[in-house]
């Protein structure tokens, strides 16, 4: 069974580590067909706030809605995010291919899915889609992880400083594939210090300061 | 997805990249063979010496390689993170378990084909007659190893002291496993009765139950925050 939702809201979110509260309270609420940045300094919270909407962990406090789901009670729903993080999250050892293929049966995909074997030309890794990761430079890396992240069409797309590392034409070819996750209807959180890719891409904003939400624009 | 189809996929995974690097087996069965070889140079004597030191030395040599391959296994998932990419899937987070754990059992399967030969040799005994009790011996003393290692691998694979957590911490935990290993296997080779030798199976098989069915179910719970 597909879950399907439009909107993911967070009521009341405290996530403690140790005697640090990374965040100390966030109510917010990302709906599909946009794409949320979302800012602040380091140490503000954002990565914890992503790590909790990918289900990675669990907050001490407060709830994760996913349109009727609860969180808590659905792990099925890890098949409908996608998330681009600071570390590519692939195999060195593996091909493009390869990684690919593993990702999309984990994600009970087919691994010759006609979708999947397009990522890599879709990414700009077509002549490198058989070489091992360990040889791509850092761009090729990020490129990889963003095709690992939408391969499954995810309702929620959570990227973490998707441009790294990314030449002028692969920023491009980057803000293109966003906009196409937008438009599918995906709903898009965007991390980034890079105020000119939040300009172009961004809907809408929010800040958090100290674990809290300090602003929210349309 | 069920657990054993996503088990399988990281088993998969394991064999595919071992196959094309060959690190985790070649290191291993390198260093259980210098274990192997340096024993034999200072403990064998004679026949009856050979036979008493022996089983020690296979279950040392097992031991010191499962922790050696069970650390290099787990060194693959901390690369580029790729770990928190199958935590983010949809896979039961328990098959990830299973897939690290039924991978670490075919390394050192190979390993020990390796060893027990080099046993056999270094220390001139006859384990035709015994080998399959010897290999039951091993693959059940294997299976509560490497069900208990990879717990502890896997809880260490976000800290800084992960190689001393696994070696500092599995051990007192599985001593019991090893002891049972080598007095069974002591006493296979001093020609005892199958239902002796049966009765040290039984409690390595009770071992392997109780910390795979552990492992299953305190997965999850420790590889999240």
């Amino acid at each position: 069974m597909k879950l399907e939702f439009d909107r993911v809201q967070a009521h009341g979110l405290v996530k403690v580590f140790g005697a640090t509260r990374a965040l100390a309270g966030v109510d917010v609420s990302f709906a599909a067909h946009s794409i949320t940045a979302l800012e602040g300094h380091n140490g503000s919270g954002k990565s914890t706030l992503l790590s909790l909407l990918a289900l990675l962990a669990r907050p001490t406090r407060g709830e994760i809605r996913f349109g009727q789901y609860d969180a808590r009670n659905t792990p099925a729903l890890r098949s409908r995010i996608g998330v681009l993080a600071h570390s590519a999250m692939v195999y060195p050892d593996l091909t493009a291919h390869e990684n690919l293929a593993l990702a999309a049966e984990l994600y009970g995909l087919a691994a010759n899915d006609s979708h999947v074997l397009g990522l890599t030309e879709r990414f700009g890794l077509g002549g490198w889609a058989n070489r091992p990761a360990r040889t791509y430079s850092r761009g090729q890396l990020q490129r990889l992880s963003l095709a690992r992240a939408v391969l499954h069409r995810p309702q929620l797309l959570l990227l973490d400083e998707p441009s790294t590392g990314l030449d002028v034409s692969s920023v491009e070819r980057l803000v293109v594939a966003i906009q196409e996750e937008r438009e599918r209807g995906a709903i898009v959180v965007l991390v980034t210090h890079d105020r000119s890719l939040s300009d172009r891409l961004a809907d809408s904003r929010i800040e958090l300061r100290q674990g809290r939400l300090a602003e929210a624009k349309a | 997805m069920t657990l054993l189809r996503a088990a399988w996929l990281i088993l998969r995974k394991d064999l595919q990249i071992e196959l094309r690097t060959g690190e985790v087996v070649v290191t291993t069965a390198l260093f259980a063979t210098l274990v192997t070889v340096i024993t034999s140079l200072s403990f064998y004597v004679d026949e009856r010496s050979g036979q008493m030191v022996a089983p020690g030395v296979l279950w040392v040599a097992v031991a010191f390689a499962g922790v050696l391959a069970m650390s290099r296994s787990w060194t693959r998932e901390r690369e580029n993170d790729a770990f928190r990419g199958l935590l983010l899937s949809p896979a039961p987070r328990a098959a990830i378990y299973v897939g690290k754990t039924l991978g670490t059992l075919a390394f050192l399967g190979v390993v020990e084909a390796v060893l027990v030969l080099e046993v056999a040799v270094l220390f001139n005994l006859d384990l035709t007659k015994i080998l399959l009790p010897l290999v039951g011996l091993l693959v059940l003393g294997t299976i509560g190893f490497a069900a208990t290692g990879n717990l502890f691998a896997a809880m260490g694979v976000r800290t800084r002291a992960r190689d001393m957590v696994l070696a500092v911490a599995l051990f007192p935990v599985i001593a019991p496993a090893l002891l049972c290993g080598v007095v069974a296997t002591r006493e296979l080779l001093g020609g005892a009765p199958a239902h002796e030798i049966w009765q040290w199976a039984q409690i390595l098989l009770a071992f392997d139950v109780a910390f795979a069915t552990t492992g299953v179910l305190l997965f999850e719970p420790l590889v999240c925050d």
